[in-house]
Order: structure tokens, then C-alpha cells, then sequence
């Protein structure tokens, strides 16, 4: 895909100078100082793992859920200081979220904006590369409609099956997927889905087609002749049987996690897979979303603020219960 | 008094510079205010731009290109057309489909023109952009990228990015503003909407993304108008002399040649050509045995539209068609 361009006549922009340079994004400080209080670093080690959003005072920040999970140790940069042992207190499948707690008291979360009604071209601000004591930015803008990403092929459980006299059974359960997680094995016999009776693999897909990646089902097995049933979270088929494209080469690093968000704002600003997670700000320095998902190398999707603010308040009132 | 004060406003507007936007006079924008700027000029121009990029489906995959006249017509790279007189169906940003008609090509340059053949509903003119024809982009001028990046998706619409010219050649414009498969053949616009170029192609690198400039198709705009292909490649290859497929087996008959055979699928079945019609005439040419019909053929190539005047049952016809590639 290279080409090489003919040497005579060419001028070039100096790094400093392009779009995400330092000379550009200098220009973007007022918002760089709120990235630098509300957003989050996390940390498994001395990687950098994900970027987060705080939410509150007392230390509770969102981030994206699938770069934080089955990571041992957490640890989170707010500003210049650091919290050991970041706990994973609450999840949300659906949209992917995490809500982490560090042992914080005066913390500055973010301001929400009114809407995440931003028409195209519209500024936005987010997470840039970052040290022990500063935090930079980039800047974008917004650069799609607002809207749901289905379920990258469509919703499934994460298993394989085949098809036998006694029904479908288990042949393989996917990593990371539902099935894992609800404790589904190889060898069980799946019979029904929400009540629904399955023996083919056709039918079960087809019933799967019309939910969507997040969704519980109950699936009624038997394992080793004895009926049992499960709560299997539903996942994007992309996410888990993943088959890369040549729009995937090309983009290098992406979010594992990319599909199967019930709305998003989509921008420009291409940070890795681990910025995932920090708020995107307008120029008033307020959040109209958090990053979610580096789709690809020209895509990046954020929750919209209406949700994000629904998610913080609601996962906060549930914790405190 | 007035009337002289008037005039004089008017000549003084006309002897501002052309690039108008303020903030390509500084190195980066400086304060909220260039910002605001920089994004009321995007807001004004997105609108437009967007109605005017169109997504061009192929047979494998997409690729996007810009309306630029009402009368339907667009400019797209020529690795997305990839050839001359063939029918190709454009995307409008409400996922009305059209048929069209791949024109003239650069495939030194990756530059194209195609023709959209059907009208709007009540022959409604086309959404089309101004080309920046004044050759006045320079280095570090902001820019903006729209195309259907991955492909046409109605919910989310055309894919717009901002970014800097960062490179400009004789033939290439670099920006920052990123792309992907789907783009190609897409608009790249100046901050005041005027199309100042086409996405051709990408560096492995994000930061890198290659844009054929409006100069291109200005400089070749009436070869390309009369379906001319210009070239050599890379972008797209030239089709061989020779290699033009039509898919019929003959026999010398009386009056002309009659068709005993037809392939499956083949260009000439498509065209409605049955088994038992007598051909008389290719492109005007009287055909008295099957020979002569090879060497007419001898000098075609793939894509080249040929008129067969034929007999069947007795009635006279004419039948076009486009040979395919052997």
C-alpha cells in the first residue's frame, strides 16, 4: 500500500506542527487542565492498561471493562498521585463499563455536559499520551451520527456445537465469552434458550439473531444426565470469533471490544487500544462521553453523556446499597 | 454619495486573497477564538459535503467518490472505477442507489470521472461541491475528510475527519487526517468546503494518508470527460488489446455468421444474443464468415462496447453490449 512520492518539489510539515503535534495541541490547555484532574490513569504494573473517567469525589472511577478484567493488580493515576490496589466494585456488560474505587477523598470529577447533541465537525478533547506527573491531549472532532452498534455477525453464546441424537452439545467453549463465564461445558446438552427448545445449530442461531450482545438468556443444559440451567451473557460474535479484515491490517491496534453498544458518538482521534476509557470533552471542558472503542484506524466510538451520566449515578446508587 | 463607497466595498473584496481562512496564516490555531473558527467553518461546510459524497459499490467492496456538477457528475480515484465504460451503482447519503457509468481515467495518478446515468426523482439536480480550482492549498492548510470509510452505512453517514496537509507534491497530497478501506476515491476539502482533492491511498502508518490533488483531474478533466484511459498504471491496468471476451461459437452462414453456441453467463448471452441468430454486421462492419469476426475482435479489449445488427425469425436487430474480459 505504500507508494513512494516523487522527491522534487515536496515540502513536509514539521511532527510538532500536525494535528496531534505539540504546537497544535498546546492551543487546548484549558481542557488539558480537566484531563489532568478527572481523568484516570490505570496501571497493571508499570503498563498502562486503560485511561479512565472519575465520576466522584471519593474515588470512583469508569473505565472500559474489558481492558480491566481478569488483570490481577490495579493500580490508578489521578493527577500526579497514585492508588494501589484499584477494586473492580461493579461491571456493565452492555456497554462495557467498569466502576473502579480508589481510596480517594478530594477527587475532581468530571463535569457532564447537557447533551451529547454535537453535530459533525464539532471539537472534541480526550486522553493523550501521558507521564508520572502530566497528562496530554488530542484533539478531533465529532465526525458520524449518533447511534447503535450492533453486535459485530450478530449475538452469540460462545461455544461450538454439534448437532447428536441426544441434542446440541457443547463441542468447545470460546475464551472470554458468556459461556465461559456462566460455567457452560464441553459436553453439555443445551435443550432450550429462554424456554425456547433447540436442536438445531440453524435454529439456535436464528433465535440469537434477534437478541443482542449483552443480553441474558437462560439456557436449560444437561450435563452428565442431569437438567441445569444458566445465565449466559450474549456476545458480538466479531468480539469473540474474531476473523480480521483488511480494514483490521490496516488499522494496527484496536479494542478487543468494539461492537455491540446500544449508542454511541463517534470522533476522529486515534489514540491506542489502552486510551480507551477517558472522557471526551467539548471546548467548555465539559464531557459529552467516554471513549469506549478504537474501532478502527479512522473510527472511535464514546459513550454519549445522556447514558454515561445514567451509568455513573446508577452504578454508584447500586454499590451503595 | 453612497453609490461610489459601494463599488469601492465590492472591488475591495475582490482583491483579498483567495484563501480566505484565517487560521492557515498562522502556524496553529492560537486561542479559543481560531477554534471556534476553525469549527463554525466546519460546521458550515460538512452539510453540504456530506449530501455530495456518494459511495461507489463494486462487485467486491466499496469505495467512495464526490458529486461535482447537477447533472450527476463524479470524481473518484481510478483504482475505484478500475476501467472505462463500466457499470457501476453510486450510494446517495439517503441510500438511494443509482446506476452509472465509469468515464475517463488517470492510472498514473489514480484519478476518475464517473457519470451517473439515472436521474433523481421529479430530475431534481445533484447535491454537488465547488473544486477549489485556484491551486492556492499550501503546506500546513487545515483540511477536512469525508468518505464512507469501511463501507456505505446510512445510520452512520459519511465519515468526516479533520487534519493538515502535511505533504504536498506534484501529484500527492499527504494528510493527518486519517483513512481507511471504503475512502477511497472520497472528497478531501479545504475549510470553506471546496474540494481540493481525492483519497487514494494509505501509509501503514496512521499519520499517513495519500490524496490525489484537484490539479490532476483539472489538467486531464477532457480526456477523462471522453472516456479516455490515460496511462500505464499502477492503479489500474490498461486492458489488452486482443483480450476482449464475448462468449459465442459461430458458423459461416448465409448473410453473415450464425451463433451455434453460447457460454453460460457470457457477455453475449447477458445481451440477449440466442443460438440460432444471424449476426450481419459488428460495429457496421459486414461479417460473411467467422473470421472476420475474430479479427474485428483481434483489436478490441475488455470493456469496449461493440453493436451487433443480427437476424432472428425473420426480424431485423440491433444488440449493444460491453465485451468482458477473457
Amino acid at each position: 500500500m505504500a507508494f513512494v512520492v516523487p522527491a522534487f518539489t515536496q515540502q513536509s510539515l514539521e511532527t510538532n506542527f500536525r494535528t496531534t503535534g505539540a504546537a497544535v495541541t498546546a492551543v487546548f490547555e484549558s481542557q488539558r487542565a480537566v484531563i489532568q484532574l478527572s481523568s484516570a490513569v490505570i496501571y497493571n504494573g508499570r503498563n498502562e492498561i486503560a485511561y479512565g473517567t472519575v465520576i466522584s469525589a471519593d474515588g470512583y472511577v469508569l473505565t472500559k471493562a474489558s481492558e480491566v478484567e481478569g488483570v490481577g493488580k490495579i493500580d490508578v493515576r489521578v493527577d500526579k498521585e497514585s492508588f494501589k490496589d484499584a477494586k473492580v466494585v461493579m461491571t456493565d456488560t452492555r456497554w462495557d463499563v467498569a466502576l473502579l474505587k480508589i481510596d480517594a477523598t478530594d477527587l475532581t470529577p468530571v463535569v457532564f455536559a447537557p447533551d451529547s447533541k454535537l453535530p459533525r465537525g464539532t471539537w472534541v478533547v480526550v486522553n493523550g499520551v501521558t507521564s508520572r506527573t502530566n497528562r496530554r491531549v488530542m484533539a478531533g472532532i465529532i465526525s458520524a451520527d449518533n447511534r447503535e452498534i450492533l453486535p459485530e455477525g450478530g449475538a452469540v453464546l460462545g461455544v461450538t456445537l454439534k448437532e447428536t441424537k441426544k441434542g446440541l452439545a457443547v463441542e468447545e467453549v470460546s475464551k472470554d465469552s458468556g459461556a465461559e463465564k456462566s460455567g457452560l461445558k464441553k459436553g453439555d446438552i443445551i435443550t432450550t434458550i429462554d424456554g425456547k427448545p433447540v436442536k438445531e445449530v440453524a435454529a439456535l442461531g436464528k433465535l440469537l439473531s434477534k437478541m443482542k450482545s449483552g443480553s441474558d438468556v437462560k439456557v436449560a443444559i444437561l450435563r452428565d444426565g442431569k437438567k441445569d440451567e444458566l445465565d449466559v451473557k450474549l456476545s458480538a460474535r466479531g468480539d469473540i470469533f474474531r476473523e480480521a479484515t483488511r480494514n483490521d491490517e490496516m488499522s494496527g491496534d484496536f479494542s478487543n471490544r468494539r461492537s455491540g453498544f446500544p449508542r454511541v458518538i463517534q470522533h476522529d482521534i486515534l489514540g491506542a487500544s489502552i486510551t480507551m476509557g477517558g472522557p471526551v470533552l467539548d471546548l467548555e471542558g465539559r464531557a459529552v462521553g467516554m471513549n469506549i472503542a478504537r474501532a478502527n484506524r479512522a473510527e472511535t466510538f464514546a459513550i454519549p453523556v445522556e447514558e454515561l451520566r445514567e451509568l455513573a449515578e446508577g452504578m454508584i446508587k447500586q454499590v451503595g446499597k | 454619495m453612497k453609490k461610489p463607497l459601494a463599488y469601492f466595498l465590492i472591488g475591495a473584496v475582490c482583491l483579498a486573497p483567495l484563501s480566505a481562512f484565517p487560521v492557515n496564516a498562522k502556524k496553529a490555531p492560537e486561542s479559543r477564538a481560531d477554534l471556534n473558527t476553525m469549527q463554525n467553518a466546519l460546521l458550515a461546510a460538512i452539510p453540504k459535503a456530506q449530501a455530495a459524497t456518494v459511495c461507489i459499490d463494486l462487485d467486491d467492496g466499496s469505495g467512495s467518490g464526490v458529486i461535482v456538477s447537477e447533472d450527476g457528475l463524479v470524481m473518484t480515484a481510478a483504482h475505484v472505477s478500475t476501467g472505462v465504460g463500466k457499470d457501476v451503482t453510486v450510494i446517495m447519503a439517503d441510500g438511494t442507489k443509482l446506476k452509472a457509468e465509469t468515464l475517463g481515467l488517470d492510472s498514473e495518478t489514480d484519478a476518475a470521472l464517473i457519470q451517473i446515468t439515472e436521474k433523481l426523482p421529479e430530475g431534481k439536480p445533484f447535491p454537488a461541491v465547488e473544486i477549489n480550482k485556484t491551486d492556492d492549498t499550501k503546506l500546513g492548510d487545515w483540511i477536512f475528510s469525508l468518505g464512507h470509510s469501511g463501507g456505505f452505512d446510512k445510520e452512520r453517514g459519511a465519515v468526516s475527519r479533520i487534519g493538515r496537509l502535511v505533504r504536498v507534491a506534484n501529484t500527492t497530497l499527504q494528510t493527518d487526517g486519517a483513512l481507511i478501506g471504503g475512502d477511497s476515491g472520497g472528497p478531501l476539502f479545504d475549510m470553506e468546503g471546496r474540494l481540493i482533492g481525492i483519497h487514494s491511498r494509505v501509509g501503514a502508518v496512521v499519520g499517513v494518508n495519500m490524496h490525489v490533488p484537484v490539479k490532476v483531474f483539472t489538467d486531464n478533466w477532457d480526456r477523462m470527460l471522453k472516456s479516455e484511459f490515460i496511462g500505464e498504471g499502477p492503479f489500474v491496468k490498461k486492458p489488452e488489446i486482443g483480450k476482449g471476451f464475448l462468449g459465442l461459437a459461430t458458423k459461416t452462414a448465409k448473410g453473415g455468421i450464425e451463433v451455434t453456441k453460447l457460454g453460460k453467463k457470457s457477455p453475449a448471452e447477458e445481451a440477449g444474443i440466442k443460438e440460432g441468430d444471424l449476426i450481419r454486421t459488428l460495429n457496421g462492419e459486414k461479417l460473411d464468415s467467422r473470421k472476420k469476426l475474430q479479427s474485428i475482435l483481434a483489436e478490441l479489449a475488455a470493456g469496449d462496447k461493440i453493436t451487433f445488427e443480427i437476424t432472428r425469425d425473420g426480424k431485423d436487430e440491433t444488440i449493444n453490449l460491453k465485451l468482458g474480459e477473457r
